[in-house]
């Protein structure tokens, strides 16, 4: 490829995986209608002997396709990582492995991308199970209540983005849902826009149930990381000072009836829980202060503010 | 080179009055400066105004942030950026008076490595700000060991090798002068003047009083402690000891107890406390471990000032 690369694709497969030729002939077909110099990645996270099969194949039949297999499974953050590594378009484009959105309206989107910094789809109308959307629904909303960010579907991993996005923005673990968000707080202009969900997007999926606790973990981290990750103690510290404050208040009323009223006080219950909330309001304490300790002793890497422009 | 820089935001009244009244308190000083405005987000006109200003003056740079970031970033941006020998701050509302400058610039060059400006006739309203910022200026002074009368006041001036080491995060701007302890700097005050804010309003509240306080045990933390962490923990420690001391000798003192009575809940009360001191104790021997793989020294700060005092 001598032509310089203005659009990069990178597709990250993990287990939920439709039939690659298929896949990648609708995705090649849209992303064509763009009009632009493209190419594509896929990004296999851990080894998927039925996908690299059909690659080859592809591969074989003269398209130009570039795989990147990861050894192990190290999670769609970590595959997309990689990928925004081995690519030099201005524009990437990820996209599922699965139809999520119909592919015809993927050259709209990176269109739409002009004014903006990334573009994120939404599914919309949805066509899926009515279980499907009431989980969609609550935990996107429980992610604008905490984040303040207008975002509907963070489920959906179709997205346009420019590259210096990712350059700031870091991702890990399972932070990669949530990249619009963060990119949005890092002063990024961040467009949803509304886009015919495919056919094919259409199951009841059911979760395990370890995976609905570690999205509620999700949304913890990400407020922790948005809030408080320069300033821990101010999130530990009301914690903290909340319960040593129950607490304090509990000792004081015991040791008032101990001194006036002659109330004994070292046998009562009470006095236990009093001291049991002191302990654990101090220990809350003491970690906001370690996280300080760890803020402050790192805080040459922490740049706080994202520059747009400087004149002159 | 002298530069001095601005934080903007939602003030494009006072852009165009502020950088006249710059340049007008700066050019008979005969000095090369600069001048680097802060636009920390602002969502009016402000941008375009600074913009327009510094094509016609190149001596003029503005930093536009990507959105809205706060005080801090926005002098840590600027201060990161400033290319003088000595860096002036200043608060883009007009509060401050740019005529002070000379005077800063002339306890720089007396040896000081930051000078600090105190607002003693304020324009501000006596309950809302004046009272709270007077409490607040002396528990910092007497929690950081940094007297300074004034804390809150932007101007100020600094010798630029030695703020831009300094770490500045998170709303630390008002402590800059704890902060810049660390390093030895030698610290100055000067009366400035001040004028009442003319456009804008600004905000106290509960909400900040508690961000003050936390603050302020952060900074304390660090200042006093952050290259000794155990001995901090040591002391909190102690004093979660001696409770658990304490109880243990009540309940020594207790009568024997009788059938129906038992003496197990302040004897666990003991215990807790005990475990507290244990926890706080290790919680700084892993501050310890912190300290030492992370890369912010304060042995290394101390060389800033060191070539000076010989």
């Amino acid at each position: 490829m001598s032509s310089k690369i203005d659009l990069s694709v990178i597709i990250p497969v993990t287990e939920r995986h439709d039939d690659m030729e298929e896949l990648y002939r609708e995705y090649k077909s849209a992303v064509e209608k763009t009009g632009r110099v493209f190419e594509f990645l896929f990004v296999l996270d851990g080894p998927f002997p039925d996908v690299e099969n059909q690659l080859n194949a592809l591969k074989e039949n003269g398209e130009v396709l570039k795989v990147i297999k990861l050894a192990k499974w190290f999670g769609e953050a970590t595959a997309l990582k990689i990928g925004f590594e081995n690519t030099s378009g201005e524009l990437i484009m990820t996209l599922p492995a699965y139809q999520q959105v119909d592919s015809s309206e993927l050259s709209r989107l990176v269109n739409l991308i002009e004014n903006q910094d990334m573009i994120i789809a939404r599914r919309w109308p949805r066509k899926d199970s009515a279980f499907n959307r009431l989980q969609s629904r609550v935990f996107n909303f429980l992610m604008r209540v905490q984040t303040g960010v207008e975002l509907h579907d963070l489920g959906c991993s179709v997205r346009v983005l420019r590259r210096k996005v990712i350059n700031e923005v870091q991702i890990y673990g399972d932070l990669h849902r949530f990249l619009p968000v963060l990119a949005n707080r890092y002063g990024f202009k961040v467009h949803e826009e509304k886009t015919a969900q495919s056919n094919k997007d259409v199951f009841q999926r059911v979760y395990s149930s370890g995976l609905y606790v570690r999205r509620l973990f999700d949304i913890l981290s990400v407020m922790f990381l948005i809030k408080f990750t320069k300033k821990p103690l101010r999130f530990f510290g009301l914690l903290g000072m909340g319960t040593i404050f129950l607490g304090g208040i509990l000792t004081a009323y015991l040791v008032m009836e101990r001194l006036f009223f002659d109330i004994s006080l070292a046998d009562r219950p009470a006095l236990m829980i009093s001291s049991l909330f002191v302990v654990l309001g101090a220990q809350i304490l003491a970690i906001g202060l370690i996280g300080e300790i760890v803020i402050f002793t790192h805080s040459k890497d922490l740049k706080e503010y994202t520059i747009e422009e400087i004149i002159n | 080179m002298n530069a001095r820089r601005v934080p903007l935001y939602n003030e494009y009244e006072c852009v165009e009055r502020m950088y006249k009244a710059l340049v007008n308190a700066l050019d008979p000083l005969n000095l090369d400066f600069e001048i680097i405005f802060v636009d920390d987000g602002s969502v009016d006109d402000t941008y375009k105004i600074a913009r327009t200003l510094s094509v016609a003056d190149p001596r003029l740079r503005v930093i536009k942030f990507r959105r809205n970031y706060g005080q801090t970033p926005a002098m840590a941006a600027g201060i990161d950026n400033a290319r003088g020998k000595v860096l002036v701050t200043m608060d883009g509302d007009l509060q401050n008076d740019p005529t002070d400058i000379p005077r800063f610039l002339s306890k720089i060059n007396e040896g000081f490595d930051i000078v600090v400006g105190w607002r003693h006739k304020r324009q501000d309203k006596l309950v809302s700000r004046k009272i709270p910022s007077k409490i607040a200026n002396w528990i910092i002074g007497k929690v950081t060991g940094v007297p300074v009368k004034d804390n809150g006041c932007s101007l100020k001036a600094y010798r630029r090798e030695l703020i831009q080491k300094i770490p500045l995060y998170s709303d630390m701007h008002r402590f800059i002068p704890a902060m810049a302890s660390l390093s030895g700097a030698r610290i100055a005050e000067i009366k400035v003047k001040h004028h009442s804010r003319v456009f804008g309003e600004s905000k106290y509240g509960l909400w900040r009083i508690y961000k003050v306080l936390i603050d302020l045990l952060s900074i304390k933390t660090i200042v006093s402690f952050a290259s000794r962490p155990l001995i901090w923990f040591g002391i909190l420690s102690s004093i979660a000891m001696g409770a658990s001391l304490l109880a243990f000798i009540y309940w020594l003192m207790m009568p024997v107890p009788g059938p129906t009575e038992s003496l197990m809940v302040i004897m666990g009360v003991s215990m807790l406390y005990g475990c507290l001191g244990l926890f706080l104790l290790l919680s700084g021997v892993l501050c310890e471990l912190i300290y030492k793989t992370g890369d912010n020294k304060i042995e290394d700060l101390s060389k800033l000032t060191i070539e000076r005092q010989s």
